[in-house]
């Protein structure tokens, strides 16, 4: 699904990170980050010195591998990126990837169980994923017995807009499409990926957005055909520049870049909303991969990665929700607060998992009609 | 395209072994870099392309049409494809072949200058000189900008297919000024001259002595331009702010949105031939034309 952010390279040194996904990244921006194996620690308690992580682009805090390879004394910690899940599976298809972690999005976990990709967890040798694991992060359908992921981080899909370019803000996906096909018409923004803008039609039928029912696919179609002419633009790399611009009003995409812009004096109004009907909650999950050649080192890293204070990094780090509990209480106020980033309880109610839907035809054809006939 | 013929006699004749062999190893390194990375990525795209999707998305061996006969459900990314990239190889040929007449037959000592001063843009990324175009066409500060407040109406050409055609043209373009440049700079000028003395006019010069001369150079350029614009996917994403559905596009579709590589591996196919169709119609024009010329310069 999802594929976030090119523009995060170029900008680097100016945003805290915001995207860890993006198609274009490929084109030769992405590069592995610490590969420099410091040569630094004691040897390792019998679980070697190496630890092969395949990852999305900056998606770990420096400063907790700086410490993961300080306290286990890995000498040889390698960080390989991708820019989106089917990358990832790609590589594993392939044959053996050599990598011990990778961290695919929760609805291809089934997949890849089922095709025999990754390995079932002892959970015993994981003592902080059983204490501090949110319950309700526990027993989810792509999952159901907790044996082959540990939740990493969790975000949302919403509206984004400039407050003060709305008479109105949008609450709900009704608004957002009376605004798009009205006063608005010309400066929306939707992600170009099927999963996400699929949400904003099925959620305002009232419908599940995993639905592969035909007649809700086809009342869907006909709302998306009914904003086609009215889009801007498709764009899942550069919508915060469109948005910084003034040349977009809202966009239906991600909560990632919402802290970059209400950063600046110019674009503070940028906001987000979960829409009232409900939305799509995606969460990233650390796999241990079947052919692991470092496996002892792999479940310190997801024992390590979730102790209180580790992960609360990471969420300082990354600007997504942990599913932590007690590294929640370490993360800072004013993230917590944000319900951008941690939505409150009643909007998590109305938020519903993403399933693997890429192999449903009608939604292909729908989003294909979609595509050829945006900006009218 | 142009195809270098091997030099019979030097090596090959007069049993010479060790010449043999000599060649055989110099060749050897191209055609394995020619057959892994070239022949054998295009095979299996289209062993693919006759199977189905796997249950968790990819490929899974058989050998089915379906994929192939889907393609008629959607043509409009290969027509818009087309449009483009035919628009945009004629947009090359005409800013490029006044730039290579100038650069081999005009710019005198500046010449090394101007070349240079062509190829330095290439020295930075692709990418990054594509989201030039969006500051050039900025809504505010801008072309568009400035344009708007002179027409006194909003003008807007990010995310139009005009950015499209602007961005490839601009991308591609010195893929068509150097082999124009090549060929018209090996121009027998004397023929020029034979023809002005003849009492031939610039026009009539240009169009029966310089054009055909030039055609190689032409058909090369117009080809390499041609068939990156079929393909093309980040300039329409950028400064088309994807609003502009072309092949590449659909592409990206089919492997990362659907997961199903038969089916963009069939779409793959399909562009391929496509390219090749346009181009052996384009060719057969060609060399019709210039028949038609010879005879009439006789």
């Amino acid at each position: 699904m999802s594929d976030r952010g090119l523009d995060w390279y170029l900008k680097q040194a100016a945003n805290k990170p915001i995207n860890r996904r993006g198609f274009l990244a490929m084109a030769g921006l992405t590069g592995g980050a610490a590969a420099l194996a410091a040569a630094c620690g004691p040897g390792g308690a019998g679980i070697g010195t190496s630890l092969w992580i395949y990852n999305w682009s900056d998606y770990i805090a420096d400063a907790n591998i700086t410490e993961f390879k300080k306290r286990f004394g890995i000498t040889d910690f390698r960080y390989d990126t991708y820019a989106n899940n089917e990358e990832l599976i790609a590589k594993l298809q392939a044959g053996a990837s050599g990598y011990d972690i990778a961290a695919p999005t929760a609805e291809y976990t089934p997949g890849m169980v089922d095709d025999g990709f990754l390995e079932k967890l002892d959970l015993t040798k994981l003592p902080n994923v059983t204490k501090y694991i949110d319950e309700k992060f526990k027993g989810l359908w792509w999952d159901p017995t907790n044996e082959y992921q540990v939740p990493k981080d969790f975000g949302t899909t919403g509206i984004m807009y400039r407050g003060k370019l709305l008479d109105t803000p949008p609450a709900s996906w009704q608004d957002f499409y009376d605004l798009t096909t009205g006063s608005e018409s010309g400066k929306v923004v939707m992600v170009d990926s099927m999963g996400d803008v699929f949400v904003f039609p099925l959620k305002m039928l009232g419908k599940s957005l995993n639905s592969n029912e035909p007649a809700d696919l086809e009342a869907a179609r006909e709302i998306l055909l009914d904003v086609a002419p009215h889009i801007l633009a498709l764009d899942s790399d550069l919508y915060q520049d469109k948005l910084a611009s003034e040349e977009a009003s809202m966009v239906l995409g991600w909560t990632g870049p919402l802290l970059g812009l209400q950063g600046e004096a110019a674009t503070a109004d940028a906001a987000y909303v979960v829409p009232s009907e409900g939305s799509l909650f995606w969460m990233d999950t650390w796999v241990m991969l079947k052919d692991a050649p470092h496996k002892e080192a792999a479940y310190k890293w997801l024992d390590f990665i979730q102790e209180p204070a580790i992960q609360a990094a990471e969420t300082e780090f990354n600007y997504y929700a942990t599913c932590n509990t007690e590294a929640k209480k370490l993360v800072p106020q004013e993230i917590l607060d944000n319900p951008a980033v941690f939505p409150p309880d009643d909007v998590f109610a109305k938020l519903e998992g993403a399933e693997d839907t890429s192999g449903n035809n009608q939604r292909l054809e729908i989003w294909e009609e979609f595509k050829s006939k945006i900006g009218g | 395209m142009t195809a270098v013929a091997a030099e019979p006699g030097r090596f090959a004749s007069g049993g010479r072994g060790r010449s043999a062999l000599l060649t055989s190893l110099l060749v050897l390194p191209t055609a394995l870099w020619y057959g892994l990375l070239l022949v054998a990525p295009l095979a299996i795209i289209f062993v693919f392309s006759f199977g189905v999707r796997a249950r968790n998305g990819g490929y899974a061996p058989a050998f089915v049409l379906d994929n192939y006969a889907d393609l008629f459900n959607r043509p409009e990314p290969y027509i818009n494809s087309l449009i483009m990239a035919g628009a945009g190889t004629i947009g090359c040929l005409l800013i490029g072949l006044p730039l290579a007449y100038f650069l081999a037959t005009r710019a005198g000592k500046r010449k090394n200058l101007l070349i240079l001063l062509l190829v330095i843009p290439f020295w930075t990324s692709f990418l990054i000189r594509t989201y030039a175009w969006l500051l050039i066409f900025n809504s505010d500060s801008g072309l568009d900008g400035i344009l708007s407040e002179l027409l006194g109406t909003r003008v807007k050409i990010n995310g139009t297919p005009f950015a499209v055609f602007i961005g490839i043209v601009y991308g591609y373009l010195p893929l068509m000024v150097f082999p124009l440049y090549v060929t018209l700079e090996r121009l027998d000028r004397t023929l020029v001259e034979a023809s002005k003395d003849l009492g031939a006019g610039r026009w009539a010069t240009f169009r029966q002595i310089t054009l055909p001369m030039a055609l190689p150079g032409l058909v090369t350029g117009s080809i390499l331009v041609f068939i990156p614009m079929m393909g093309e996917y980040v300039i329409p994403a950028i400064l088309g702010y994807g609003t502009y559905y072309m092949a590449g596009s659909a592409l990206v579709s089919s492997f990362l949105e659907a997961r199903n590589w038969p089916a963009g591996s069939a779409r793959a196919v399909f562009l391929i031939v496509v390219m090749m169709v346009t181009i052996a119609f384009y060719l057969w024009f060609v060399n019709r034309g210039r028949k038609v010329r010879e005879t009439s310069v006789l």
